[in-house]
């Protein structure tokens, strides 16, 4: 159990810079989420705290050691990896028990801790099978055991969870949470996927270009999006270019909205940030209130628990629009879009 | 220190790969280079490649091997390439064992298929002499007609192979598209699937092109008084020895020099334009029921047979009586084969020595060799990579021959030597070993490398405890190929030996020169069982196919 230190990381391949004088801190004991595109450094970065890839410039810290120079194999790491890793010649009890054994632990210890390991995640009796002949979910789990037999330092994730099926999802990011507040082990989890960063984490670090754009509890992140960047990867937003026209008041297709303007600038590329779940569709510019924008229903797809409804400006600009259960809105019809004024601004 | 760090343990072993094909290939092919440009007063001088394209003897021998390279090719693949469509897409009894038979072919050493159908067709052979009783006229087998027939029954299996892979990867529905606009089954054939497979076909067709450039045996032993260049340098090497060897080298270089062109329109034009299967499920073989079904499944039937005859006569010739040249066909004695074992079994223990070291040594090295390509991408990685496709453009004669000017003199002898021996074996296989092992290395993912690194376990024992037991079988498989390729290995191994180091593929060779055809049997039948027994076995007991990485 380690805080993770990283001291201005920088590395590049080839003419390529991956990482740019990257800074972080990893509170010792929680769950830690690098979220962002493909290509944005996450893995890169993951991959230097493992040990895979060498930084070209920077330090890491495992609480004070400094384990920059430490080959992978001695610092002490769970590795969770995407296609799982596991090693198919062995057993899935010779798997878990590769690590303790490779740490010269003593066989009835190994014994022991092995098949512990196994209960924790549900596969007692899975012990003498072959990787082949398990589920996705159930080789997950293996991968799960085998980093955390060996009471790691920090546990590191890359994308666990992509290669299941969405049932499965679920249920594994409640294992992999329950396993790791037992452990209060450090874990350090990479995922392009907005929604189990937000479900999992204590902190998410949204990555951009080899750099962090924002950093914070999933809360924070998804009500105050620092940047449109952030407000478009966390959470569905819309954005719309609008114009400062004073505290607390933006124009916008001629109207003028009272929205959350503590971040926006005069004359700047100021945009108006609407999650489409916070937007109401009504039938008049009553029922809208003094926030309401006119809108043109042009699609909708219901989804059973909810229904996904595209709206068009007069300008043209498209909206979409979150809304629960079944709404019986025809497409073409004239509508108005009510505003929260709890919408922010945000420049860039 | 840091840097030592850095270069264990991959760099060291890259370097350590390296220098040996440099020593062993890049070097002696140099050395071979500047004989052919030097004269015997040791002047640089192109006397050499003047003579050799100013003599009309040597332009025939050119024009012939370039003749005899684009026959066979184009009589390979027109064996081949039908064959391999009538498997694909055909049922019929006894498929399995017919698809499967002729990759026996490429393992039974050529010095066995040209003996035996020396003992069938040639001038005293058992089917010349009954054709000729029944007053039908036998053309000599030595020449043209010899080599051409030999050679297309061993070279189609490289197409037969090549198409065969190309026609099962090919999606079927791109045909039953193209029937549903309207176009004729034939049309169809002709305009969407062959497209499609020709460059497939056209990549092994070049191989065989290669091959039978480079072909030492069948040549010698079946061309008469054909002028080939591979067979005119081998006997410059035997009568140059001692003297200058600037007009070896220079046809040595010639020989080099088609052979680099071709695979280099091989590997530059012709793999680009193979075409990549977006999805791939090819239409299940149709049910031969048609007169037409029938008599293709007759003929791939024929066909395979035909190219078995050798195994077959080769057995038969080691226990027949035999005097001379003339075989006493029917007349069954163990004399041959007793006198294999009791009064010269050295050539057995001579090959089995030298291919059981050549087996251990270069699975070891191929194995190395291609997880530093694969696994460990470097500078020097990348430079190996290059280095082992090298003896590809060597054939064997030219390699022995640059082995010999290279290590017969301080400050390194090996000619006369066991190593010699061995080294020969080595590099030879070597592309195809990189290449098999490559394939396998290139579907382990590398996360499970570091799966194990991340448990604790440092990167050289993660090769050892990870690595090498997934590539367990594969790795057998790879032995057991090296081991038949290298014991009937006779091109490269007939140059660089000597005295006490006959190998089986030797014997048998000069045995058949000088017309003791039934000790020759003995020992082809004691080379074609060390070379079989291993492969059934391991097909049988470890269900290993053996050309599944071809």
């Amino acid at each position: 159990m380690s805080t993770i230190t990283i001291q201005n990381l920088s590395k590049q391949f080839e003419q390529h810079h991956v990482l740019q004088g990257l800074d972080l801190t990893i509170a010792d004991g929680s769950f830690f989420t690098l979220l962002g595109p493909s290509g944005c450094g996450k893995t890169t970065l993951l991959r230097c705290i493992a040990g895979f890839n060498a930084p070209d410039s920077g330090r890491i810290l495992f609480d004070q050691d400094d384990i920059t120079g430490v080959p992978a194999h001695q610092r002490n790491i769970g590795m969770v990896f995407q296609d799982y890793a596991l090693f198919p010649d062995k057993t899935v009890y010779d798997n878990v028990a590769y690590g303790l054994r490779a740490r010269k632990v003593a066989p009835d210890e190994v014994r022991a801790r092995a098949t512990q390991a196994l209960e924790l995640v549900g596969l007692d009796g899975y012990a003498g099978r072959f990787a082949a002949q398990l589920s996705g979910g159930q080789r997950q789990r293996v991968a799960l055991a085998r980093a955390l037999v060996i009471r790691p330092r920090v546990l590191l994730m890359d994308e666990p969870l992509s290669n299941l099926d969405a049932k499965l999802r679920l249920s594994m990011r409640d294992m992999i949470r329950d396993l790791q507040r037992q452990a209060r082990i450090t874990t350090v989890f990479v995922t392009h996927d907005q929604e189990e960063a937000l479900a999992m984490s204590d902190q998410v670090a949204v990555m951009l270009a080899g750099s962090i754009a924002q950093m914070g509890a999933p809360e924070f992140l998804y009500a105050s999006p620092a940047s449109a960047y952030v407000a478009d990867f966390v959470g569905s937003a819309n954005l719309l270019s609008v114009d400062y026209t004073g505290p607390g008041t933006v124009a916008l297709g001629g109207r003028t909205l009272q929205v959350d303007t503590a971040a926006a600038k005069p004359l700047a590329n100021n945009q108006l940030v609407l999650r489409s779940e916070a937007l109401t569709l009504v039938w008049t510019e009553q029922q809208a209130g003094s926030n309401g924008l006119p809108v043109t229903l042009s699609g909708r797809q219901y989804l059973g628990a909810r229904t996904l409804l595209r709206v068009a400006l007069p300008d043209g600009r498209m909206l979409q629009v979150d809304a629960p259960g079944l709404q019986r809105h025809q497409v073409g019809q004239a509508l108005w879009l009510k505003v929260p004024p709890s919408s922010r601004v945000i420049c860039r | 220190m840091r840097h030592w760090q850095r270069l264990w343990p991959w760099g060291i072993f890259s370097g350590f790969s390296l220098a040996l094909m440099l020593l062993f290939v890049a070097y002696p092919m140099s050395v071979l280079t500047l004989n052919s440009l030097r004269d015997a007063q040791g002047q640089l001088s192109l006397g050499g490649f003047a003579t050799v394209l100013g003599d009309s003897q040597y332009r025939q021998a050119i024009g012939n091997t370039l003749l005899l390279g684009v026959t066979v090719t184009l009589s390979a693949t027109l064996v081949g390439v039908p064959l391999a469509y009538v498997i694909a897409r055909h049922d019929f009894p006894l498929k399995s064992l017919v698809a499967i038979l002729p990759v026996i072919t490429i393992i039974i050493p050529e010095v066995i298929v040209g003996q035996s159908w020396l003992m069938m067709l040639g001038n005293n052979g058992l089917i010349s002499n009954a054709l000729r009783e029944l007053g039908v006229p036998v053309p000599s087998f030595y020449g043209w007609g010899g080599m051409v027939f030999s050679m297309t029954l061993i070279y189609y299996t490289y197409v037969y192979l090549g198409t065969l892979a190309a026609l099962r990867g090919f999606d079927g529905q791109l045909e039953e598209a193209s029937l549903s606009l309207g176009a004729s089954p034939l049309a169809t054939r002709l305009h969407v699937l062959l497209p499609t497979i020709a460059p497939a076909i056209l990549v092994n067709a070049l191989v065989v092109f290669t091959l039978v450039v480079g072909n030492f045996a069948l040549s010698s032993m079946l061309g008469g008084q054909t002028p080939l260049l591979s067979v005119m340098t081998y006997s410059l090497f035997v009568s140059e020895m001692g003297s200058s060897p600037m007009l070896q080298s220079s046809l040595s270089v010639i020989l080099v020099a088609i052979v680099a062109v071709v695979l280099f329109v091989q590997k530059r034009v012709v793999e680009r334009r193979m075409v990549q299967m977006v999805q791939g499920r090819a239409p299940a073989p149709r049910r031969a029921g048609s007169w037409r079904g029938n008599l293709l499944a007759l003929a791939a039937v024929l066909l395979v047979t035909l190219s078995l005859v050798p195994l077959v006569a080769v057995l038969a010739g080691a226990f027949t009586q035999a005097r001379g040249p003339v075989m006493h066909w029917g007349q069954w004695s163990t004399q041959s084969m007793e006198r294999a074992f009791s009064l010269a079994p050295e050539p057995i223990f001579n090959s089995m020595l030298f291919a059981g070291l050549a087996t251990v040594l270069g699975t070891a090295l191929a194995l190395m060799v291609s997880y530093l390509v694969v696994k460990k991408k470097s500078g020097l990685s990348g430079l190996l990579d290059y280095a082992v496709v090298l003896p590809l453009t060597i054939s064997g004669t030219v390699l022995g021959i640059a082995l010999v000017q290279s290590f017969n003199t301080a400050p390194l002898v090996l000619t006369g030597t066991t190593a010699i021996m061995v080294i020969v074996y080595v590099v030879r296989r070597m592309p195809f070993g990189v290449r098999n092992a490559s394939s396998v290395l290139y579907n382990i993912p590398g996360s499970i490398e570091e799966a194990s690194i991340s448990l604790g376990v440092s990167p050289l024992m993660t090769f050892f405890k990870v690595v090498l037991p997934v590539m367990k079988t594969s790795i057998l498989s790879a032995a057991i190929l090296m081991w038949a390729t290298s014991i009937s290995e006779l091109s490269a191994s007939v140059v660089v030996y000597s005295g006490g180091l006959e190998t089986l593929p030797i014997s048998i060779f000069r045995l058949v020169d000088t017309g003791r055809l039934g000790l020759a049997s003995a020992y082809g039948t004691v080379l074609v069982t060390l070379i079989l027994v291993p492969v059934a076995l391991a097909a049988k007991f470890l269900k290993i196919n053996l050309f599944s990485g071809k």
